[in-house]
């Protein structure tokens, strides 16, 4: 529990918890927020101590797909960096920015309520060294409690509880505008701190800055736009931030495994389902084309764990709630039985070829769809909360499936000789519509979250406005007039795989600009 | 909890296949020390010496740690907060500092500096061995030489100043002192008035405030049980004794008291205040007194306090004196008509430097109280006219007329005029402070005090509401400093030194409270006199003072300053200009005796080298501390004793005696710290005998427990009876003092008992200061108003003039020491100009636009942070940040220093920043990590010496012209002429009043001093 009666904002927590855990440079485990309110002469400042909530229904464990997060009996959530694969997702989990890669050993640290103290008997770092005790390290459980007292006497704040992680970090006093990320403006740099470049070497001036309450009252506060003069809650001192942590292998891993899952799912549909006929060197195609953007996929995944010697953890230390162990299982069956459906169908396997084709036409679903309860478990970016999001990636591996297979046939020069080209040309046509009605959604439509809708904003307001309206906008809107009335299958397909590259580039990105603490 | 294996079957396969490394719990789990309470916060004293942990990084793997918890004290701020080092039996590396529950003061807790020791400790960059110059000075070549060398080469030196009765030429100047009396005694013994400190850049202002009153000069409030907090500081944040002072202070107002804070920036403590006063600076002593008109005017005073230990008496006389001549027209002693002379002189001077044509009678007319007029009798009805009848007794009733008459000028509505804060929380605020009595609790340090032309005033009209409260030495009061600290006894004390160093006390500044040092480089222009050797001791001021380029000019200088020592852990920019450089120990590598006065109670600490201690424990002690320190890191107590042995090898100078053995089996052998530390120890009240319960020595409890509480209350010294034997042969003045036989003031009558009173010539609070009148300020005969240097009526908003507050704090730094910590630096390395909303739109700057702040000497560029939190016209700027070093220097604070190149051209000297702090490979993995490119701006350098003409204090806060940079200007670029310096100093140096006091005396004699010589020399040789 944080008194916010007494924290006076000296930041001695925070070097206390740098020395006991010896945090590297650039990241922290808890520091202190500093947020200004009024004006002149009627100014305040008020002081918050940030860090890991120890959430009851925490979302990194979840998430973790290794379990190097986990949440002891007495309700610590501490980690094991032994376990960590760098993937980063318990970062996007948590709604607080609570957690960090270390730049040392590139695992995933945060606030571990100093556990190896407390198993000791002694209380954390921070409570120690606090000069007004204004953090209260104590057993909710047992009525006599010192924290347990004041929890029955004193009203209490906690951050984000829409989030429904139920926070065990308690503020007493706590200010909604330091509490709440949007509440203030998110200048990068603070009074005594210049901005910091995150992980991909963008200061991170590139995140959104304005105050929520700044949308409508100020207009776009540019990054001069202090709140101060304007009644908006200022930001005074914070720490550096993570940044953008999912980059361009992410979205690209989005877009390879939706070819992936695309370039199957339409001539199988159309062989299996549709009943036309397809040749076997189209299928072959499909098949090998499939198997290089699996390929291509699994790399990627590889490319952004901070721990890629770690990836088989996955596997052999999964954590079977976590969608990132579920989406290798998936990736991994889709990679052996349409390797066997493959080679069934080179070799001419006969009934195997069909039983093999169905089992691959079933996973190409749920490797497209997957991704969507991956990023539902990121608590922390709420854009990717939303409920259409598995018909959001059926679509892409739609309009993908459509994409490749008039590449590839364009590519074999008998274009339209095969059975499945007038479904790929339809999915293509259906897809890309959806898709872009799907974005109008994103766009028009009122979000049920401040973050959701800051994030959407963004996407075609804001920093990202260009690829958005451009590279998927246009690209789309283009491809579709090709696809149909003029009549350009080839330029209609590339088109579409650039708006779908761009459309997954602008939707991973815009919610991790949105700050969370 | 024991450690939870939560592999599963897939994984146990895996790793029994060899696929993946196998994990495993580690060490058996250690025993939970949990009471009945839950987690405590420290080992237990008995498992100090062998203490099992769980190493931190290795979780939750079991990998045990052995530690010895070894006490000590911090060695940031001044506080000495008691710190527990964490020191690693096997391999003895220090692993980590936290703090010591033993400590009266800090209770075991620590503000961010206390654990990032650490960092100083394992700064890569730190200097491990002597070095000496090669080239020119300041060239930036160095050598290694040995100790041996370096210790014949400066003791011969010194010796032969002494023989050649130079003894002045040797010269020890301080930044951060923090040994009790330690230099005092070295510098006896060595016969030279040749201490110097840093104190007239600090405080000086306030002690001299505090020690009208009083003589102590520091209070010490009982913030804890207080019921209303007055601060004029920012002691939430920064301020001596941070930490000890935070935790009080915060109790007090979570136990219901309320607190007003003045100051014209939001600081933390500000923003924690029940009443903010954003006075104008300078102003806050108009508002004191406004306060103290209240209390008197509605009656809301301690009459019995005021009226038994006030020297109220001497004041009525003066007063009805000064009527009495002002009848028959003698102008001399007419205060009212020099009342406004002082501040009169500063207004016009600065409206005339503005190039304006302001009339002299500009000055605040107001602020001269001692008007010559008879108080009206209305005032309080039954009394008479105070002046009516002079050769009667004077009556309080008659004091209280004068009082409010006298006072009757400073109406709530003036001051907040003055302030531009609102009249009604003055008289709201007033009114909480009467209602507290007893219990009100007040502190100004620096601060406004050390800003002001006149600032010292403010200290003095704080301290006014304390005396009408009878709030001086109560529970939840303010007692003078000196009962709440502990002043040991030394081995071999020799005598006082007999002679005078007119380069630290000069004749301009009779009432100076500590040495002009802030002067020093333009006495030794002025050809004042030469140093021979200089030593420089964690003290930087060619970064930290006033007017940097005057010291980088002074101490290239081989003519004025011989020979520069550098006492230093690290690389600073003084440093960069010495001759020696020798590496002295951080906090945990050297001694130290600490007492202050945090909070009501006596304590003592002790600073020790903590590996040293290890090593004792361990069975493995060491003779010499370097032996225990990285490197030939020395220690300050054991280079003086070897200096001292090199300066006097064959004790023919007298000097050796001092700093041989206190044991008779050693006696002519070098003293030890070991014999030292046990002679003050061993002396301690009360600590032997609890030394002895734990079958310990005293210095032995000391180097296990690292602080003793002498006292644990120590209020009400005043009143205390005297002790029969002191009154035998004393007798009774009619004003009530019990003077001995030699005319020493034993103390006074109070209430038919003879009792201590206090240390003044009255032996009373002294409302009415005689010394002010015999040496030339009789205007300031009470506590006064005086207008600032930085008045608004000194300042034209319209042409973007604003007053520069330049001092302010930041919590996690402490002036520029702290460079070398990264965990702080990190936290702040950047100091933008800090200017409210509207005076940014008047200049048409966002936050981080460049700025030019001209200042009277030169200017400097920094970027503008555009906030609500400071008053319009008044711009601020954060203290600490701003270090550099240039191109040929050593590198060291790399996560604060920027690398700038100098210019000087004619007597103009530029400064320009090349780079921001850089990333790079140590041994020190987070120097390749270092993500800040921004190192802030360094004001001090552009700023004028501004002496105050009384306290002698450096008046910190500067008139600025604040305009939008040009195409020229840079970051960080500072530009300072040196004829502009000088023409500043010289103003300055023509408001002083020399040779006003009483004739043949240097200083008045009850007034303390820095190394305090014998009274004789306080005599000049006409005497």
């Amino acid at each position: 529990m944080i008194d916010n009666r007494k924290c006076i904002g000296c930041h001695a927590c925070t070097v206390a918890c740098k020395s006991e855990h010896d945090v590297p440079i650039g990241v922290n485990r808890t520091w202190v927020k500093q947020v200004e309110t009024g004006a002149f002469p009627d100014v305040r400042r008020s002081f918050h101590v940030m860090r890991c909530n120890h959430c009851a229904d925490a979302p990194c464990t979840e998430i973790c797909p290794t379990s190097a997060l986990y949440t002891r009996d007495d309700g610590i959530v501490d980690f094991d960096n032994r376990r960590c694969i760098g993937c980063k997702g318990c970062m996007q989990a948590c709604p607080y920015d609570a957690l960090y890669i270390d730049p040392d050993n590139h695992t995933a640290a945060k606030c571990n309520f100093c556990s190896h103290r407390v198993d000791r008997g002694l209380q954390p770092a921070c409570v120690v060294a606090c000069p007004e005790q204004a953090i209260v390290a104590g057993d909710v459980m047992d009525p006599g409690s010192f924290i347990s007292q004041l929890l029955a006497t004193q009203p209490v704040q906690v951050r984000r509880p829409e989030k429904g992680t139920a926070p065990s970090l308690y503020y007493i006093d706590g200010d909604r505008a330091a509490l709440e990320p949007l509440a203030t403006d998110n200048q990068p740099r603070s009074v005594a701190v210049e901005s910091k470049p995150d992980r991909h070497g963008c200061a991170t001036s590139t995140a959104d800055v304005r105050p929520l309450a700044g949308l409508g009252v100020a207009g776009f506060l540019g990054p001069e736009g202090a709140g101060a003069g304007k009644g908006i809650p200022r930001k005074v001192y914070d720490a550096p931030k993570n940044g953008t942590l999912w980059g361009w292998e992410v979205s690209a891993y989005l877009s390879t495994k939706a070819v992936a899952a695309g370039a199957l799912l339409v001539p199988l549909l159309a062989l299996l389902v549709g009943g036309v006929a397809v040749s076997r060197h189209a299928l072959m195609l499909a098949g090998f084309a499939s198997l290089l953007m699996q390929g291509a996929t699994g790399a990627l995944l590889v490319a952004d764990l901070d721990r890629p010697d770690r990836f088989l953890y996955v596997l052999l230390r999964g954590n079977p709630r976590s969608w990132l162990v579920r989406g290798a299982w998936i990736l991994s069956a889709l990679g052996a039985v349409s390797s066997a459906w493959l080679a069934s169908v080179c070799l001419e396997w006969g009934r195997a070829q069909t039983v093999l084709a169905w089992a691959t036409l079933a996973l190409c679903i749920p490797t497209a769809i997957y991704t969507a309860f991956l990023f539902a478990q990121a608590k922390g970016r709420d854009l990717w909360q939303s409920p259409l999001a598995p018909l959001h990636m059926l679509v892409h591996a739609a309009v993908a499936g459509g994409a490749i297979s008039v590449l590839l046939e364009a590519a074999r020069g008998i274009a339209g000789a095969e059975g499945h080209l007038p479904l790929a040309r339809g999915l293509l046509l259906s897809g890309l519509l959806a898709d872009l009605a799907l974005a109008w959604a994103e766009v028009a439509l009122p979000h049920s979250t401040a973050a959701a809708s800051r994030a959407a904003e963004l996407m075609h307001t804001g920093l990202l406005a260009k690829r958005f309206w451009v590279l998927f906008v246009a690209a789309a809107a283009i491809a579709c007039a090709c696809v149909g009335p003029l009549g350009l299958p080839v330029i209609a397909a590339l088109l579409a795989l650039l708006s779908l590259v761009a459309r997954n580039d602008v939707w991973v990105r815009a919610p991790q600009m949105v700050p969370m603490s | 909890m024991s450690f939870k294996d939560r592999r599963r079957f897939v994984e146990r396969m895996a790793e029994s296949l060899g696929l993946i490394p196998r994990l495993g719990g580690g060490d058996a789990d250690l025993p939970s020390i949990a009471g009945p309470q839950g987690l405590v916060a420290f080992p237990p004293e008995e498992q100090w010496d062998d203490w099992l942990e769980n190493a931190a990084g290795r979780w939750p793997e079991r990998s045990r740690r052995r530690r010895m918890l070894v006490p000590t004290t911090c060695f940031n701020c001044e506080s000495a907060c008691g710190l527990l080092a964490y020191v690693d039996r096997d391999t003895l590396e220090v692993a980590r500092f936290e703090g010591n529950p033993r400590h009266p003061a800090s209770r075991g807790r620590t503000c961010a500096k206390g654990p990032a020791t650490i960092n100083q400790v394992k700064d890569p960059d730190r200097i491990l061995y002597p070095l000496k110059r090669k080239g020119p000075r300041g060239s930036g070549e160095w050598e290694r030489v040995s100790w041996d060398a370096a210790l014949a080469d400066i003791g011969g030196r010194i010796g032969k100043a002494l023989r050649e009765e130079r003894r002045n030429e040797v010269v020890y100047h301080v930044g951060r002192p923090g040994h009790e009396g330690y230099m005092d005694r070295v510098l006896k013994s060595w016969g030279t008035d040749g201490h110097n400190s840093h104190t007239n850049v600090c405080s000086g202002a306030a002690r001299f405030g505090y020690a009208l009153w009083q003589k102590y000069d520091r209070p010490s409030p009982d913030y804890s049980k207080a019921r209303f907090i007055l601060l004029i500081s920012a002691h939430l944040e920064s301020g001596h004794y941070f930490n000890p002072h935070a935790q009080r202070i915060m109790e007090g107002l979570n136990s219901g008291a309320e607190m007003a804070v003045m100051d014209p920036r939001l600081s933390n403590t500000a923003s924690m205040a029940t009443y903010w006063l954003p006075t104008l600076p300078g102003s806050e002593a108009a508002v004191l007194l406004a306060m103290a008109h209240v209390l008197l005017a509605e009656g809301l005073y301690d009459r019995h306090f005021v009226e038994n230990w006030v020297n109220w008496r001497d004041y009525v006389r003066f007063r009805r004196g000064q009527q009495a001549a002002g009848a028959t027209g003698d102008a001399e002693t007419h205060a009212g008509s020099r009342g406004a002379g002082h501040a009169a002189r500063a207004t016009h001077t600065a409206t005339a430097r503005a190039g304006r044509d302001a009339p002299a009678h500009a000055a605040p007319r107001t602020a001269s109280i001692v008007s010559g007029r008879a108080a009206p009798a209305s005032d309080t009805g039954e009394a008479r006219p105070a002046g009516a009848d002079s050769a009667a007794e004077p009556r309080f009733e008659d004091f209280i007329a004068l009082l409010l008459s006298d006072y009757a000028a400073y109406t709530p509505e003036f001051a907040a005029a003055e302030a531009g804060v609102d009249a009604a929380m003055i008289t709201q605020v007033a009114r909480r402070i009467g209602a507290a009595g007893s219990h009100f609790a007040a502190h100004t340090w620096r601060a406004a005090g050390s800003g002001n032309l006149g600032g010292w005033a403010v200290a003095r009209a704080m301290h006014f509401l304390s005396v009408l409260t009878g709030s001086v030495g109560t529970e939840g009061g303010t007692s003078p400093a000196g009962w709440n600290k502990f002043v040991p006894e030394l081995p071999h004390n020799p005598p006082a030194q007999r002679l005078w160093n007119e380069l630290h006390f000069p004749k301009e500044w009779p009432l100076c409270h500590y040495e002009m040092s802030f002067l020093l480089p333009h006495f030794l222009r002025e050809g004042r006199g030469t140093i021979d050797t200089y030593f420089t001791r964690v003290f930087n001021p060619v970064w930290t003072y006033p007017d940097g380029f005057s010291w980088i000019e002074m101490l290239s200088d081989e003519a004025k300053i011989g020979c520069h020592i550098a006492l230093t852990p690290t690389w600073n920019e003084t440093a960069f200009l010495a001759d020696y450089v020798l590496p002295m120990g951080h906090g945990p590598e050297r001694h130290d005796l600490n007492s202050y006065e945090t909070h009501d109670g006596v304590w003592i600490a002790f600073r020790q080298p903590v590996r040293r201690e290890a090593l004792r424990r361990l069975g493995k002690p060491v003779e010499f501390t370097w032996q225990a320190n990285p490197g030939e890191v020395w220690e300050e107590d054991e280079f003086w004793i070897a200096l001292s042995w090199a300066i006097d090898p064959d004790g023919s100078l007298g000097i050796r005696k001092h700093f041989e053995s206190t044991d008779a089996a050693r006696a002519g052998q070098r003293l030890t710290v070991d014999e030292y530390y046990a002679h003050i120890f061993d002396r301690v009240p009360g600590l032997p005998e609890a030394a002895r319960e734990v079958l310990l020595s005293p210095l032995d409890y000391m180097k296990r427990f690292g602080a003793f509480a002498v006292k644990t209350t120590a209020l009400l010294q005043h009143a205390a009876a005297l002790p029969p034997a002191a009154l035998a042969s004393a007798r009774t003045e009619s004003d009530g003092r019990v003077v001995a036989a030699d005319g020493a003031t034993l103390g006074i009558i109070v209430d038919g008992v003879a009792r201590k009173g206090f240390p003044t010539p009255s032996g009373r609070q002294e409302l009415f200061s005689a010394t002010m009148t015999e040496w030339g300020w009789p205007e300031y005969a009470v506590p006064t108003y005086i207008r600032s240097h930085v008045h608004p009526a000194n300042l034209d908003r319209a042409r973007g003039e604003f007053c520069l507050l330049p001092t302010f704090r930041l919590p996690n730094l402490i002036h520029s020491r702290s460079g070398n910590s990264k965990w702080l630096t990190e936290i702040s390395h950047r100091n933008p100009i800090w200017m409210h909303v509207s005076d940014a739109a008047h200049l048409g700057v966002v936050t981080d636009d460049l700025l030019r702040v001209q200042t009277e000497i030169g200017h400097f560029v920094d970027r503008v942070w555009v906030t609500e939190a400071v008053r319009p016209g008044v711009v601020c700027c954060s203290h600490h940040i701003g270090r550099w070093r240039r191109e040929q220097d050593p590198k060291g604070n790399r996560w604060a220093v920027n690398t700038v190149a100098f210019e000087k051209e004619g007597s103009r000297w530029r400064m320009r920043t090349l780079s921001g702090p850089q990333p790079g490979e140590t041994s020190d993995p987070d120097t390749r990590r270092i993500w800040w490119k921004d190192g802030g701006v360094h004001q001090n350098i552009t700023h004028a010496v501004h002496p105050d003409p009384v306290s002698g204090m450096h008046c910190w806060h500067q008139k600025v012209t604040v305009s939008k940079a040009g195409a020229d200007d840079r970051y960080g670029d500072v530009v300072v002429d040196m004829e502009k310096s000088q023409a500043v100093y010289r103003e300055w140096l023509s408001w002083t009043r020399p040779g006003k006091g009483p004739p043949g005396l240097r200083r008045p004699l009850w007034f303390n001093r820095p190394l305090r010589p014998a009274d004789s020399a306080y005599r000049t040789e006409r005497a």
